[in-house]
C-alpha cells in the first residue's frame, strides 16, 4: 500500500504529460482524453517513459475527464477513464525493470468552472461530477486519487468528500499557490492546509504555477502548518512566452538540482509539472534516489480557515461576533421568520468592520427548518465575508449540513460532556474537520468548582481522541454564569480558565456577555469581566464587536500585552480621539430633503433622528423625503443628476427611512402602504448590479421588494408571484444568451398568473426586443421602472 | 483627471456633462480599493489565421463572422488572449451591494476602466515589441461584438488553458468568471492600417449614452 510508504521514504511522481501530448499533434483545445482511445499507444508510450526514468507513481490521462469539462458526442467517460487507467498500468508493465512497486494515480483536475456564488457551479454538482470519475477510476484500478492544480478551496472540498465518499482509495491534493503563497481565489497556505487536513487526505502540497526555485518559500510556509506528507510538483520554470507561445525552459538538471533542496526542505512525494518531460524525472530520480525523507512533524496550532484566511487562536486572543443569534434579538428573530437574509448578512458585515475575527452563526428558533435556514444563510455569509464562522447549533443534522457546504474548516459551537453529544459531534469533526467548542457541562450538570470543569474538559479531550480527534482541534468553554444568582459565578470562572489552559494545554473560549444576565448596565460589568478573563487565558470572547466597551477592553489588552505591535491598531483606532465627547456632522440648518438631494447619507440619519420626536413619519415621509426623491429623479431624467448621485440619494433616503421605521415600528399607517414587487436576475445569468439599483429605489418609494436574487429559474419566480399573490415581477438579463430564460419565465407568468405584469431591463435589451418577448415594460433606466411600478400598482 | 477616471466617468453615463466633487471623490477611492482587491492575469498566444470557403479558421476554430473577417483582412496571424481582474473585484461588488449602492456602481465604472487599461498598457508593449519585426497589431475584437457569436467564449478558453492558467472560467450561459475578464483576439498584419477604428467607435450604436464623444 502506497499509505505504508508514504512519509517513509521518498516517493517520485511523474511529470507533464499535455506538452509532450501536444509534441505528439494535440492540437490547442482539442480534449487530451480522447487520446486515451484514439492514440492509446502515444498516451501509454509517455507513461512508460516515466515509469523508465524512475517514476514511482504516474498520473492517468485523466486531467479533464469529469462531466463537466469533457464533453463528446463520440465517447462515454466511462470508458476514458477506464481506457487512462488501463494504459498507465500498462506503460507500468513495460517500463518497470527493478521490480519496484509502482501506482497508478486517478488524475483530478478542476471543473473548469467556479463555483458559486461568485460562479455559476453548485457546490453539489461539483461533487456529483467528480464522483463519477472517481468511481469510474477505481473500478477500473486506479490506486489513489491525486486531485490537483486546484485554485479553489471549495471545488477542493467537493473533490474530497467525492473521493472519500465514494471510493476507498488514499486521496493526495495539490493546489496552486502564487510566489506570495496565495490561491487566485484568495485563500492562503494555513487555510488551505488547515482544512484539508480537517477533511483528512492523506498527502497535501503544491503543484504548476511556479518552478522549483520559486516553490521553496511556499513549501516551508505548507510545512510551518501542516502535520502530514507534502508533495512538491514545480513547472520546469516560470512560464515564459515566445511568438505567442507558452514555454519553461528550467534544463533536467538544473531542475534535479533544486528538487534535491526541496527534498531537504522536507518534500516526501516530488514530481513535476508543465514543462517537464522524462528527462527532468529521470534527472531529479538520479539525483534523490536514497534520500531520506523526512517524517511528518505533528502542528499544534488551533486555527479555522474560510475560503479568504485563515484565524489561529493562539496567545494573542481573537474575537468572535456574538450578533448573529436570535436569542434575545427581537429584529434578528423578525429577519429569519421574512427570510430577510439582507438583514443578516449586514450584521456579518457590520462584526467584520467592527473588528471580529471569527462570526458566530446561530438560527435556532422554534418552527423553523434550522438545516435549511443555517446551510442558506452560511452560503450566504461566505459570499460576502471571508471570515471564518463558528456554526453554532444543537441540531445535528443542521451541524452536519452547514459543515458540509462551509469553505473552510468551521468552528463548531459545540459539543459537551454528555456522551450522547459526543456520540453526535465528534464523528462530524473527525470527517469534515472543525475546531469544536467543549462545554464544561455533563449529565450532572454544570459543576460549581474549577476542578470540576476541569475533570469534564479532560473527558472531553480523551474522548475525542478516541475519533482521532487532535486536542489542538478542541478549545473549552468553562462557561460564564451570571453573578446574579451566584456570587463566586466570576470568580470560579476565571480559575476554571486558568486551571484548563494550564492543566490541558487547550485554548479557550467564553460567551463573555452572560455574566452580568439580570444586572443594570450590563456593559460596565462585561467589559471588565471580559479583560479578567482575558488576562485569565481566554483565547476567544465571544462577544457583541460593535459594543464599544468591549472593544476598547479588547484594545487596551493587547497594547497592555505586547500583542498590538508599535500600537498600530491602537493608535489607528484612537489617535483621533482627544475626550469623550460624541461628535455627529454638521446638519444644523439642513433640511432632510437637502441632505438627501446631496446624498449625505449620515446627515439624513441625524437630521431625520431629530424630526421623528416632533413629527408624523407620514408628514416627514411625504413633505421631506418624497418631493426630494422626485426631484432627484427628474434631475436623473433630464440628465442634470447622474447614476452615482441618484443612488447616494437614494441610500441617503434609505437611512433616513430606517430611522423612521424604527421609531414607528407597527405603525399601521406605514405598514398598508407597501405594495409587493418580485425582482430577479433570470436563470443563467450571475450579473446583478443593474437588478440591485431598482430593488434600491423601489425601496425608496415604499415598495416591498422580494428580491430573489440572480440565477433564479423561471419556476421559482412564478411560484413565488403565485404564493405572494404579487402583481408586477421585473427580471433584468445582461446577456443574449440569458433572454431565453427572461421569455421563459414571461410564457411561465402568462400562464400561471396572468394578472401580472412584467417589467424587464438590462444591457442587451431594447423596446423591440422587450416587446418580442412579450414584456409589458422596458425600463431603460431604474427610474422609469419606478414610474412604472406606481403607474401599473396604482400608487401615483 | 487619469485617463482612466475619465473613462470611468464615461461608463457612469455622464457624457460630455461635467462629474461633481463627491463622485469623482468615490472614483478615486474604488480606484484605490481595487487595486489592493484584484490579480490582474493576462495570457496570450498565437494562432494562424486562415480562411477556408468563406470560413474563417484561428488555430483550428472555426468562425463565421464578417466583422471579425474584416478586422482580419490581410492577417495570417492573431493573437488571442485572456485577462482578469480576478475574483477580489467581484468580492468587493458583492459586500457594497448590501450597503452601499452608488459605490457599487462608481466601482463598476472603475473595474470595466482598470481592465481595459491594463489590456491597453499591456497592448502597446506588445506593439511595440512587433513594430520592430514589422508586424502591426489591430484592434482588439472580443466575442459577442458584432456578429463574433459569444458562444466561442468556450473554445477561445480552452486554447489557452485559461483556467488553469490564470482561472479565467465561464458559466454556461457564455459569461466570463470572474465577471471583470475579457477574451479577444487581436489580428497581426504586414500591412499598417491607417487609424484603425477602436473600441467604442466601431459600434454602429451612435445613440449610446456611454459612448466616447466622437
Amino acid at each position: 500500500m502506497i499509505t505504508d510508504r508514504l512519509g517513509q521514504e521518498l516517493l517520485f511522481f511523474d511529470g507533464g504529460m499535455g506538452t509532450l501530448l501536444q509534441e505528439r499533434g494535440l492540437k490547442p483545445g482539442e480534449l487530451p482524453e480522447i487520446w486515451n482511445i484514439e492514440h492509446t499507444e502515444e498516451v501509454f508510450d509517455i507513461h512508460r517513459q516515466y515509469f523508465e526514468a524512475g517514476s514511482d507513481i504516474v498520473l492517468a490521462n485523466t486531467f479533464g475527464a469529469n462531466a463537466l469539462k469533457f464533453h463528446s458526442d463520440e465517447y462515454e467517460l466511462e470508458d476514458i477513464v477506464t481506457a487512462a487507467v488501463v494504459s498507465a498500468k500498462e506503460g507500468a508493465n513495460f517500463g518497470v525493470h527493478d521490480g519496484r512497486e509502482v501506482y497508478v494515480a486517478l488524475d483530478v483536475g478542476p471543473t473548469g468552472k467556479l463555483l458559486k456564488p461568485m460562479g455559476d457551479l453548485s457546490f453539489e454538482d461539483a461533487y456529483a461530477a467528480f464522483a463519477e470519475t472517481m468511481r469510474y477510476g477505481e473500478e477500473a484500478g486506479a490506486d489513489l486519487i491525486h486531485i490537483e492544480t486546484m485554485s479553489d478551496t471549495y471545488e477542493v472540498k467537493a473533490a474530497v468528500l467525492a473521493a472519500k465518499e465514494n471510493t476507498k482509495l488514499p486521496v493526495f491534493v495539490t493546489m496552486i499557490f502564487d510566489e506570495k503563497g496565495k490561491l487566485l481565489t484568495g485563500g492562503d497556505v494555513p487555510g488551505a492546509v488547515a482544512m484539508l487536513e480537517g477533511l483528512r487526505v492523506d498527502a497535501l502540497g503544491m503543484n504548476c504555477g511556479l518552478g522549483p526555485e520559486q516553490m521553496i518559500p511556499v513549501l516551508k510556509e505548507v510545512r510551518k502548518y501542516t502535520s502530514l506528507p507534502v508533495i512538491v510538483k514545480p513547472n520546469a520554470g516560470l512560464p515564459k512566452q515566445k511568438d505567442g507561445v507558452t514555454y519553461y525552459d528550467v534544463e533536467p538538471e538544473s531542475f534535479a538540482g533544486t528538487m534535491k533542496e526541496i527534498v531537504e526542505l522536507g518534500a516526501c512525494v516530488i514530481g513535476g509539472c508543465c514543462g517537464t518531460t522524462p528527462e527532468h524525472i529521470r534527472a531529479m530520480t538520479s539525483a534523490c534516489r536514497g534520500m531520506k525523507a523526512s517524517s511528518p512533524v505533528k502542528k499544534k496550532a488551533t486555527i479555522v480557515s474560510s475560503y479568504g484566511r485563515a484565524v489561529e487562536l493562539g496567545d494573542k486572543p481573537v474575537i468572535i461576533g456574538e450578533r448573529i443569534n436570535p436569542t434575545g434579538k427581537k429584529k434578528l428573530k423578525q429577519a429569519l421568520k421574512d427570510h430577510d437574509l439582507d438583514y443578516i448578512l449586514k450584521e456579518a458585515i457590520i462584526q467584520q468592520d467592527n473588528g471580529a475575527h471569527i462570526l458566530d452563526v446561530n438560527v435556532g428558533l422554534p418552527d423553523i427548518d434550522e438545516t435549511a435556514v443555517m446551510t442558506e444563510v452560511v452560503k450566504e455569509i461566505q459570499s460576502v465575508t471571508s471570515l471564518p464562522l463558528q456554526i453554532d447549533t444543537v441540531n445535528g443534522e443542521a451541524m452536519e449540513a452547514a459543515m458540509r457546504i462551509y469553505n473552510g474548516k468551521p468552528m463548531i459551537n459545540s459539543v459537551n460532556g454528555k456522551q450522547e453529544s459526543m456520540k453526535q459531534v465528534f464523528p462530524l469533526i473527525q470527517k469534515y474537520g472543525g475546531v469544536v467548542v467543549g462545554l464544561t457541562i455533563d449529565e450532572d450538570g454544570i459543576p460549581d468548582t474549577a476542578k470540576g470543569r476541569l475533570r469534564i474538559a479532560e473527558k472531553i479531550i480523551a474522548e475525542a481522541a478516541k475519533y482521532g480527534i487532535d486536542k489542538k482541534d478542541i478549545v473549552i468553554d468553562v462557561l460564564a454564569m451570571t453573578i446574579s444568582s451566584d456570587a463566586d459565578g466570576a470568580k470560579t470562572t476565571l480559575e476554571a480558565l486558568k486551571l484548563v489552559r494550564e492543566t490541558c494545554g487547550v485554548r479557550t473560549v467564553l460567551g463573555v456577555s452572560n455574566i452580568s444576565f439580570g444586572l443594570p448596565f450590563r456593559p460596565a460589568i462585561n467589559s471588565h469581566f471580559y479583560t479578567m478573563a482575558l488576562q485569565n487565558g481566554l483565547s476567544a470572547g465571544i462577544v457583541n464587536p460593535s459594543s464599544e466597551d468591549m472593544t476598547r477592553a479588547y484594545d487596551s489588552f493587547c497594547a497592555l500585552m505586547g500583542y498590538d505591535e508599535n500600537f498600530a491598531r491602537y493608535i489607528e483606532k484612537y489617535g483621533s480621539r482627544t475626550a469623550e465627547v460624541k461628535t455627529g456632522g454638521d446638519t444644523s440648518g439642513m433640511t432632510l430633503s437637502a441632505a438627501i438631494e446631496k446624498g449625505l447619507k449620515e446627515e439624513a440619519h441625524l437630521i431625520t433622528a431629530r424630526l421623528v420626536e416632533k413629527t408624523e413619519p407620514l408628514d416627514i415621509i411625504n413633505q421631506e423625503l418624497i418631493p426630494a426623491l422626485d426631484r432627484v429623479g427628474k434631475g436623473f431624467e433630464q440628465g442634470t443628476v447622474f447614476l452615482p448621485q441618484l443612488l447616494m440619494s437614494a441610500d441617503a433616503a434609505k437611512n433616513a427611512f430606517a430611522v423612521i421605521k424604527e421609531r414607528f415600528t407597527g405603525d399601521d399607517m406605514l405598514e398598508e402602504t407597501r405594495v409587493k414587487v418580485i425582482l430577479a436576475t433570470v436563470k443563467g445569468d450571475i450579473h446583478d448590479i443593474g437588478k440591485n439599483i431598482v430593488k434600491v429605489l423601489l425601496e425608496n418609494y415604499s415598495f416591498d421588494v422580494i428580491d430573489l436574487g440572480k440565477d433564479v429559474p423561471p419556476e421559482q419566480i412564478v411560484e413565488k408571484a403565485v404564493e405572494e399573490d404579487v402583481k408586477l415581477v421585473g427580471l433584468s438579463a445582461l446577456m443574449t444568451t440569458t433572454v431565453v430564460s427572461m421569455e421563459e419565465t414571461i410564457r411561465l407568468l402568462r400562464e400561471k398568473k396572468a394578472d401580472c405584469k412584467v417589467m424587464v431591463g438590462g444591457a442587451v435589451l431594447n423596446q423591440e426586443y422587450a416587446d418580442m418577448i412579450g414584456a409589458d415594460f422596458y425600463g431603460k433606466d431604474a427610474m422609469q421602472s419606478v414610474y412604472y411600478a406606481q403607474k401599473v400598482l396604482d400608487r401615483e | 483627471m487619469d485617463a482612466r477616471v475619465r473613462e470611468a466617468v464615461r461608463y457612469l453615463g455622464y457624457g460630455g456633462h461635467a462629474v461633481d466633487e463627491q463622485t469623482l471623490a468615490l472614483i478615486e477611492d474604488s480606484f484605490t480599493e481595487l487595486e489592493e482587491a484584484v490579480g490582474k492575469r493576462i495570457i496570450y498566444r498565437i494562432f494562424d489565421v486562415s480562411w477556408e470557403a468563406g470560413r474563417l479558421l484561428i488555430g483550428n476554430m472555426d468562425i463565421a463572422s464578417r466583422n471579425l473577417s474584416k478586422n482580419l483582412r490581410d492577417c495570417k496571424e492573431a493573437i488571442l488572449l485572456g485577462a482578469t481582474l480576478g475574483i477580489g473585484a467581484d468580492m468587493l461588488l458583492k459586500r457594497y451591494s448590501l450597503t452601499d449602492m452608488s459605490r457599487v456602481v462608481v466601482l463598476q465604472a472603475a473595474a470595466a476602466a482598470m481592465l481595459e487599461e491594463f489590456l491597453d498598457q499591456w497592448q502597446s508593449r506588445l506593439r511595440v515589441e512587433f513594430e520592430n519585426s514589422g508586424q502591426y497589431l489591430r484592434p482588439r475584437f472580443s466575442p459577442g461584438y458584432g456578429d463574433f457569436d459569444i458562444r466561442h467564449q468556450d473554445r477561445i478558453l480552452r486554447m489557452l488553458d485559461a483556467d488553469r492558467r490564470i482561472g479565467l472560467t465561464m458559466t454556461d450561459s457564455y459569461m466570463l468568471t470572474p465577471t471583470k475578464s475579457v477574451t479577444a483576439v487581436i489580428g497581426i498584419s504586414r500591412k499598417r492600417e491607417e487609424c484603425p477604428l477602436e473600441g467604442c467607435e466601431v459600434c454602429n450604436k451612435k445613440d449610446c449614452i456611454y459612448r466616447r464623444n466622437t
